[in-house]
């Protein structure tokens, strides 16, 4: 008797299943980003802004690395569906502190699916997942320089200004 | 019979059961009258679709609409129409189904990885 299984496919439900939900988390993620850029845009932080486009579209990519992977693994990936995500936020800097925390959420759920999949025994998604593992790393160390910004440069008279500037140059060093 | 050597039961219940083919590596349904034939994917989001009904609603919603659950056979151009009853038993026989075929997996696994 064949195993129809595994000719179709080597992950096992539970992987496929954890897999569609972190594509549903990295949506989330652009999506809040692109609501970051939208608060930052119209007052009048527009290097902040272009930062946060640019976070929204890696998001939307590690989503679609994640979807290409479930399909050439033969399973189906599921087009998520984003509920509303806030747009109100109270100052500048709680942007970014809920950008960092947003991150490490991101950060403790790629590191609960390698559990998963060394629990499983799946080691091509463990090593599919290791790209992931070192982006959160590098997402997190500019989600806390961004913070760190209002400390180092403060927020009083152009300290806004100044940071808003920085907070560009985090990711675009070669820029003035 | 020829059937034998390409036709496995996976499983059965009072309403139905499924079998693997072996040369079509179709997942083929019996349930009541009608007879599916699904590919190892299509089972698989069929499964799911049919998992998700929400049971709790067709109990307590006297709308007539709620009295039946029509769901769509991947790629067959075949409909269920399934009452209550039908989808609990559905559903059992879909995931002893699918118990089948994980033990079939887990047991090629055990027996092929090493070649002897
Ligand atoms: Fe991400
Ligand atoms: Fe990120």
């Amino acid at each position: 008797m064949k195993d129809l299984q595994r000719l179709r496919t080597s992950l096992k439900e539970e992987v496929e299943l954890a897999l569609n939900a972190q594509v549903k988390m990295e949506a989330e993620a652009s999506s809040k980003y692109l609501a970051m850029a939208s608060w930052c845009e119209v007052n009048g932080y527009l290097y902040s802004a272009k930062y946060f486009y640019k976070q929204a579209e890696e998001e939307r990519e590690h989503m679609l690395k994640i979807f290409h992977y479930l399909a050439d693994q033969g399973v189906m990936a599921y087009s998520p569906e984003v509920g509303p995500v806030p747009h109100d936020y109270p100052s500048f800097r709680s942007i970014f502190e809920a950008a960092l925390q947003s991150e490490i959420n991101v950060t403790h759920s790629i590191n609960r699916l390698v559990t998963l999949c060394r629990r499983v025994e799946d080691y091509a998604t463990e090593n599919f997942l290791q790209w992931f593992v070192k982006e959160q790393v590098e997402e997190e160390i500019n989600a806390r320089r961004a913070l760190e910004l209002f400390d180092v440069i403060g927020e009083e008279g152009t300290g806004r200004f100044q940071i808003d500037r920085y907070v560009y140059k985090i990711t675009h060093l070669d820029v003035e | 019979m020829k059937d034998s050597f390409t036709l496995h039961e996976l499983y059965r219940t009072a309403k139905g059961f499924t079998q693997q083919c072996d040369l079509t590596n179709r997942i083929i349904l019996t349930f009541g009258e009608q007879v599916i034939a699904f590919r190892y994917l299509d089972f698989v989001s069929f499964r799911r679709k049919v998992d998700r009904v929400n049971l709790h609603d067709m109990i307590f919603n006297l709308d007539d609409a709620y009295d039946f659950e029509v769901i769509e056979a991947p790629k067959s151009n075949q409909q269920l129409v399934l009452t209550l009853c039908d989808l609990v038993q559905l559903r059992d026989l879909l995931s002893g189904t699918q118990f089948a075929l994980d033990l079939n997996s887990m047991l090629h696994e055990a027996l092929y990885t090493y070649a002897s």
